[in-house]
């Protein structure tokens, strides 16, 4: 190492301990909360940032079970799984002849779609609560599902358009003339080559829907169909001196994104940085 | 279809035909679960309301009634706790955000890990971010005993409870959800400038922080574009941390009021001490907040556009 290489790490001292603060800033509070789920109560109350003197997993049994997490755990999967295959299909579908298919009109259909990027659907929750109930679809995961499904497609269709249009049309002749059917050359042929866009779609629309509780709040009020977020907004009220319940249910609703962030996080970071984010 | 018709070949209806089969299902879901509420709200904010059902056409009435006392105190404090929340986004997480990317962009590739640390609060939830800074923050919290152990605090820690703090603890809370967004954007800009850039005024003579403010920062406009744009977007919707750290009442005393959390209040009858619905001033309300954030965003997306550098 010569002298030169030495004053340049000393020079860049200061700016690796701005950068280890902000991780200690956000790994900091995110310790608290692992530490926090194995200690009891009591001890959550004591000792804030060591580690617990007995390793114990009653809250999480108390979570589990008394607080009925299962229940909630297993309304989240089921409508984030819902609406990230209904997305992808439906989008892909659209996409599919709006990018390859010479029409005319796919630049009008494609930018209506693009509209909806941006539409603020919150501001029209109270006409979508009346479709709710004209359609039945209130305390029910599939009317979440549409709901989730309906918002996520503008992102979808845009994204998986961008990436249909630019793959080669022999991609597809030779399949035609062999005789196979559009839907066939969609799905088996198409979708396998973009592989990267349907990754950043699934995870986007996972994220979105597992972590959102608006919809839930204003369209399930039946404890059967509660997900996973609005469930704890009730939870921190009700109990609020049980903390160690609930870190323990905090920890377990964010467990599937967090194994999620541990495989993928190269391609989310890809994914936010070329198409802008989450939200 | 017009070229076809041109050369005198016939339209080709089957292959029309499927392209609109395959579109609809895609079109029918979207119409009717976003662009047909949005449009019937805008369009019920110009009658009266008695519940949940229109009555006669009252044409701008609703919007007159927003802007008189009860309502207008309500109003003006939820829009100034957006201006400032906008704001304190820009500066908190944007602009600390750039100096992440920046410090981490001089120390090239193998910084991978500290983006995903930084990056990870937010996929979480803004209710599991909100509940566990909830907890951090409160008498007798993590934080409380982290202050007096550095001797930055004596007795109980109240910030959430105080009108003039709480809405600036929100704001930093939500600066330390997204602050992973302008940090991964701003790294992705600035690996776009070309290195030979950077040589010349380093060879120049340029120190670090001149380089960034003016070699970097102007050719970095797309990125500040899309930023500002999301920033405003997500501040003037912003909702989840208010209603999971305050309460939808923006407590202490409507001091983290926002216009979606007062819209919520008018829409499913949270507002006042009986909890009164009054749909058309929230609709009225939602109509004015959808025309601010259309015509502000294609306000800034104009803007940016004719301060992009093109090389």
């Amino acid at each position: 190492m010569t002298n030169l290489d030495v004053a340049q790490r000393i020079r860049q001292l200061p700016g690796w301990i701005v950068l280890a603060l902000w991780a200690l800033v956000v790994a900091v509070p995110l310790y608290i909360l692992i530490v926090s789920c194995f200690k009891t109560t009591a001890e959550i109350y004591g000792d804030k940032f060591g580690l617990p003197t007995s390793w114990t997993l009653d809250n999480f049994a108390n979570a589990w079970t008394q607080a009925q997490f299962a229940r909630y755990m297993w309304n989240s999967f089921a409508v984030t799984g819902g609406a990230v295959i209904l997305t992808l299909v439906v989008s892909a579908m659209a996409a599919f002849p709006l990018s390859r298919y010479q029409l005319g009109w796919s630049s009008p259909v494609l930018a209506f779609f693009l509209a909806g990027v941006m539409l603020p659907i919150r501001l029209a929750s109270v006409e979508l609560f009346t479709l709710m109930k004209t359609l039945d679809l209130l305390d029910s995961r599939l009317g979440l599902i549409f709901v989730y499904s309906a918002i996520r497609i503008p992102f979808a269709v845009f994204i998986l358009a961008n990436f249909m249009r630019v793959l080669p049309k022999e991609l597809e002749e030779a399949a035609r003339l062999d005789g196979a059917k559009e839907w066939r050359i969609l799905f088996r042929i198409i979708l396998p080559t973009i592989k990267p866009a349907v990754a950043i779609v699934a995870i986007f629309t996972a994220i979105a829907v597992w972590n959102d509780f608006f919809f839930p709040l204003i369209f399930i009020f039946d404890d059967d169909y509660k997900t996973v977020p609005l469930a704890i907004t009730t939870f921190i009220g009700q109990f609020r001196t049980d903390w160690g319940m609930v870190v323990a249910a905090l920890a377990i609703s964010m467990m599937p994104v967090l194994v999620m962030y541990l495989l993928l996080a190269r391609q989310i970071r890809e994914g936010v940085g070329a198409t802008g984010g989450l939200k | 279809m017009s070229t076809n018709r041109l050369r005198g070949a016939p339209i080709d209806w089957p292959k029309h035909r499927a392209a609109a089969l395959f579109v609809l299902p895609a079109l029918v879901i979207y119409c009717l679960f976003v662009i047909y509420p949005l449009a019937s709200s805008l369009w019920g904010s110009l009658f009266e309301w008695r519940g949940f059902r229109m009555r006669g056409f009252v044409g701008l009435d609703n919007f007159a009634r927003l802007f008189v006392e009860p309502s207008w105190t309500k109003l003006s404090g939820a829009f100034t706790h957006n201006v400032f929340w906008f704001f304190g986004i820009m500066v908190l997480q944007n602009g600390l955000g750039l100096i992440f990317a920046y410090l981490l962009f001089l120390r090239g590739r193998g910084t991978a890990f500290l983006q995903s640390v930084f990056f990870f609060p937010a996929v979480l939830s803004p209710v599991i971010v909100g509940a566990l800074w909830r907890l951090l923050l409160t008498p007798d919290g993590a934080v409380e005993s982290l202050l007096h152990s550095l001797g930055l605090l004596e007795g109980r820690l109240t910030i959430l409870g105080d009108s003039t703090w709480a809405l600036w603890v929100l704001i930093a809370v939500d600066a330390w959800n997204w602050m992973g967004l302008p940090v991964l954007i701003f790294t992705a800009g600035l690996r776009q400038i070309q290195p030979e850039v950077f040589e010349a005024a380093r060879l120049d003579g340029a120190g670090n922080g001149r380089i960034l403010w003016s070699i970097a920062l102007p050719q970095l406009v797309p990125s500040i574009s899309s930023l500002t744009t999301l920033t405003f977007i997500n501040t003037f919707n912003q909702f989840d941390l208010v209603y999971v750290m305050q309460g939808v009442q923006g407590n202490p005393n409507f001091a983290t009021d926002t216009l979606v959390t007062y819209f919520f209040r008018l829409a499913f009858g949270a507002e006042g001490a009986v909890g009164i619905t009054d749909i058309g001033l929230a609709l009225a309300l939602g109509t004015l907040l959808f025309l601010l954030l259309t015509v502000v965003t294609i306000g800034l997306l104009r803007f940016f556009e004719r301060r992009t550098v093109r090389l």
